[in-house]
């Protein structure tokens, strides 16, 4: 596929979870994190079933068929929730966004490195660590702000 | 499924003890986690379909906070059923997050794909905070929050030409 058009597709992407990050942050101050996550997760399966049984076209391989540690993903989202539920009243929410996304770009940087979980290997560039260098200093701008509107 | 929310970097609240230092390693480790998960899904979206393996994580999701919910006890708060129904809407904005992430994934990578996300994130939320979309407080957005989303952009453009 386009490079740019799935680029353009990704950030819409971020977009639309930052559309419902506000919106299940309101809905989880107001039913607890527990609930609100239930709602998500639930609707979302829901939703997925619909689009496979009228759109996605048979595969030859399913999801029985593939190794079990593949499908552990959603475990690494619920302890990413339970984990931030109980830091975030300790550590600051400052705090704990920019740690959760130096884990993140960390993580991402390693896996696309040695293209661990069957991922195509994506070298360690020069612009990659000048790409990193801006992000960390994009954080403190993000931060300042949020200080300076407070 | 979920990832960072950039534009909840306020109120932080200085607490400085030792359990702020040892909680720090778990967040990060946390934030790891994101893109084992993020690194999982896109060879298993090649392997089943992407929507196939979207049900994947939705799926064991739904199993596992459904039985931690039910050990948890009785919940505070109103009813889902009593809220507005647009508050129940968010349920239909994950799997459209998931499905981009298994189709990204193989042909960008991981990091370039987070920091794609990044710069949506921080481009909606600063949208979201001008106006005060979705029942958030309305935020004057200054000069540092546009500075900020440039520096992404930026890293987002290094990365994508490698």
């Amino acid at each position: 596929m386009n490079l740019i058009l799935l680029l353009v597709l990704v950030i819409a992407a971020g977009a639309v979870l930052s559309v419902q990050a506000a919106i299940n942050g309101r809905l989880g101050q107001t039913v607890g994190v527990l609930r609100s996550s239930l709602l998500t997760f639930s609707v979302g399966a829901l939703t997925t079933a619909l689009l496979i049984f009228f759109f996605e076209p048979a595969q030859a391989v399913s999801l029985l068929d593939v190794p079990k540690w593949q499908l552990t993903g959603a475990l690494f989202g619920v302890v990413y929730m339970i984990v931030m539920v109980g830091a975030v009243p300790v550590v600051g929410t400052a705090v704990a966004t920019v740690a959760v996304i130096v884990g993140q770009l960390g993580m991402g940087m390693l896996i696309d490195n040695f293209g661990w979980l069957g991922n195509p290997a994506i070298e360690l560039s020069g612009s990659r660590i000048v790409a990193m260098a801006l992000l960390a200093l994009a954080l403190v701008f993000m931060y300042r702000s949020n200080t300076r509107t407070d | 499924m979920q990832a960072s929310s950039i534009e909840g970097v306020a109120q932080a609240r200085p607490k400085k003890n030792l359990l702020r230092l040892l909680l720090l390693p778990l967040v990060i480790l946390a934030g790891m986690g994101l893109s084992v998960e993020a690194g999982l899904l896109g060879p298993l979206g090649v392997q089943v379909g992407h929507l196939w393996a979207t049900l994947s994580i939705f799926g064991v999701g739904t199993a596992i906070l459904y039985v931690l919910l039910l050990f948890s006890g009785p919940q505070k708060g109103p009813a889902l059923t009593d809220l507005p129904r647009w508050q129940l809407i968010g349920g239909f904005l994950g799997p459209m997050y998931v499905v981009v992430l298994t189709l990204a994934t193989p042909h960008i990578g991981i990091a370039m794909t987070m920091i794609a996300i990044l710069s949506g994130q921080v481009g909606k939320s600063v949208l979201i905070d001008h106006f005060g979309w979705f029942g958030t407080a309305r935020k004057r957005v200054n000069v540092e929050r546009w500075i900020a989303l440039a520096l992404i952009v930026a890293a987002l453009v290094l990365i994508a030409r490698g």
